[in-house]
């Protein structure tokens, strides 16, 4: 069942910006605007995601200074944290507002930077992406993001048989998708000889196993099923799922599950009357490889265990029966934390509506998008589809 | 009976491991909690878990975070008893891999004072 609609759809490039928050959220913004030909008078909220720029770059409070920034100043703004599940969390909550009847149009989007524009190297950066998991229970080991992966990818390993290779052949497909992706941070195609040959960040991820830091941001405008028809290319939200999962990593029931992942899939595919071999493609996060083998199998695009050998196989490349991450996904798109949500979301309403030339899924009518947040304790599962 | 940070966190730097057994879901939760994740049960029982147990999964980390001097440690999630913890390998021994026994062999504080156990290999 329809519980809002997609009405316009903007981003930035991802990559390395050397530009202001507001800037950047407010050129995705305007995108957005412009596509859906509606004014910041038009709007009734915005729905605004940033996970962790007051640690980076000392900027909180950023609502009115992003409304400001676009004209909106005065329009009520609600701001969601939820590490790199943010704006998903944005939007899940946009679309809920919007089916109750709370508002009518409604603008969505997320922000971030990550990269040493914002004067944080490496270690610096790693230790404010850590600040998701644990503080007690997991910080102290010295955990990283790559490595929270990583321990859930050795046990994917261990318990189905899935291998480097593997893993490889999930950074070949998206590097090879986001070379046809004018707004991705990479737009080089790589080999799984290439992916071996990397450096060790986190056994078993290598260098290209792992997403970079980027910059950017995206936005999309939301409105209500009735209001949708007065627009040009309106696209469904029929389903949109959200849980969490226990925190920290040792007391969750089974590592390679990714709960979270699972029970909002159901609750976005029940929404939206489908199952998932219902889906044409799929928007999942892959932060790390790893990650993505774990996502397809949680939302039921790989059976339990195969997820490695439907990457290895080509199944979820672009011209599989099951794509994956046709944008070319965190991996090669890139991931500006509270900006990848909305992103996926861009992606599925651009996809659907069949203008995203080379990197066009074949009968791309329903798409899913998977985004979650720290060790994947939270994950918001989307459902979008084309307007009959 | 309830379990404090303060309270795990003296047993780890005393060389002991304490969890919270919940008698309705069967779940012992390797760390202090205030009620039972998986089934919402407030009444843990507080006990102490083995210091010997074995290699859930584990990672070595090349790449660390801003207050940990050199990248090349290992990190493991490890069986205790019913309960799993999440510690360091002693950097001094071999690596371990999944399956492996280990047994706590002391406390590692180099976060800020945050104390996390640490194993070695049996
Ligand atoms: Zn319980």
């Amino acid at each position: 069942m329809t519980r809002a609609a997609v009405v316009g759809a903007g981003m930035t490039s991802f990559g390395v910006h050397d530009t202001p928050l507001q800037e950047l959220f407010g050129e995705a913004a305007f995108g957005a605007l412009d596509d859906a030909g509606v004014t910041t008078d038009d709007l009734d909220a915005l729905y605004f995601g940033n996970a962790m720029s007051g640690q980076a770059e000392n900027e909180t409070h950023l609502g009115p200074r992003v409304a400001s920034h676009i004209g909106a100043a005065g329009l009520a703004v609600q701001r969601f944290e939820d590490a790199c599940a943010t704006s998903a969390n944005a939007f899940k909550n946009a679309v809920q507002a919007v089916d109750a009847g709370v508002h009518e149009i409604v603008l969505v989007g997320g922000v971030e930077r990550c990269t040493p524009e914002t004067g944080r190297d490496t270690a610096a950066m790693t230790r404010i992406f850590a600040s998701a998991s644990h503080r007690q229970y997991e910080q102290p080991t010295g955990l990283t993001f790559p490595s929270v992966f990583a321990l859930l990818t050795k046990r994917h390993m261990h318990e189905h048989g899935t291998t480097e290779e593997d893993l490889a052949s999930v950074a070949v497909k998206n590097h090879a998708n986001g070379r046809l992706n004018p707004r991705a941070h990479f737009g080089k195609e790589t080999t799984v000889e290439e992916v071996l040959d990397g450096p060790v960040v986190a056994d078993p991820f290598r260098l290209m196993d792992c997403c970079p830091f980027s910059d950017g941001a995206s936005a999309v405008v939301v409105v209500s099923d009735d209001l949708a028809d007065s627009f040009d290319a309106p696209v469904d939200v029929t389903g949109i799922g959200h849980a969490t999962d226990v925190v920290p990593i040792a007391d969750k029931t089974a590592l390679t599950a990714t709960q979270a992942a699972r029970d909002a899939a159901e609750e976005a595919y029940g929404q939206a009357g489908i199952e998932a071999d219902d889906a044409d493609f799929a928007e999942v996060h892959d932060c790390f490889t790893g990650a993505e083998i774990l996502a397809s199998e949680a939302i039921g695009f790989a059976p339990d265990g195969e997820g490695g050998r439907y990457a290895a196989d080509g199944r979820t490349a672009l011209d599989g029966d099951r794509p994956i991450n046709p944008s070319g996904g965190l991996k090669a798109k890139g991931h500006p934390i509270g900006a990848t949500g909305t992103a996926q979301i861009v992606e599925l309403t651009e996809q659907i509506r069949g203008t995203v030339g080379e990197r066009q899924v074949d009968d791309a009518e329903t798409g899913v998008a998977h985004n979650l947040g720290g060790d994947s304790a939270t994950t918001v599962v989307s459902v979008l589809e084309g307007r009959a | 009976m309830s379990l404090s940070y303060a309270e795990w966190a003296s047993a780890v730097r005393e060389g002991s491991l304490l969890g919270l057994a919940c008698e309705e879901c069967g779940h012992t939760n390797g760390v202090p909690t205030g009620a039972c994740p998986h089934c919402g049960n407030r009444d843990l029982q507080q006990v102490s878990l083995p210091t010997e147990g074995t290699v859930h999964t584990e990672t070595t980390i090349q790449v660390p975070p801003d207050g940990f001097d050199e990248g090349g440690y290992q990190v493991a999630v490890v069986e205790v008893g019913d309960a799993r913890v999440m510690g360091r390998i002693a950097d001094e021994s071999a690596s371990v891999a999944i399956g492996d026994a280990v047994a706590l062999s002391g406390v590692i504080t180099e976060d800020d004072d945050h104390p996390a156990p640490v194993f070695e290999p049996v």
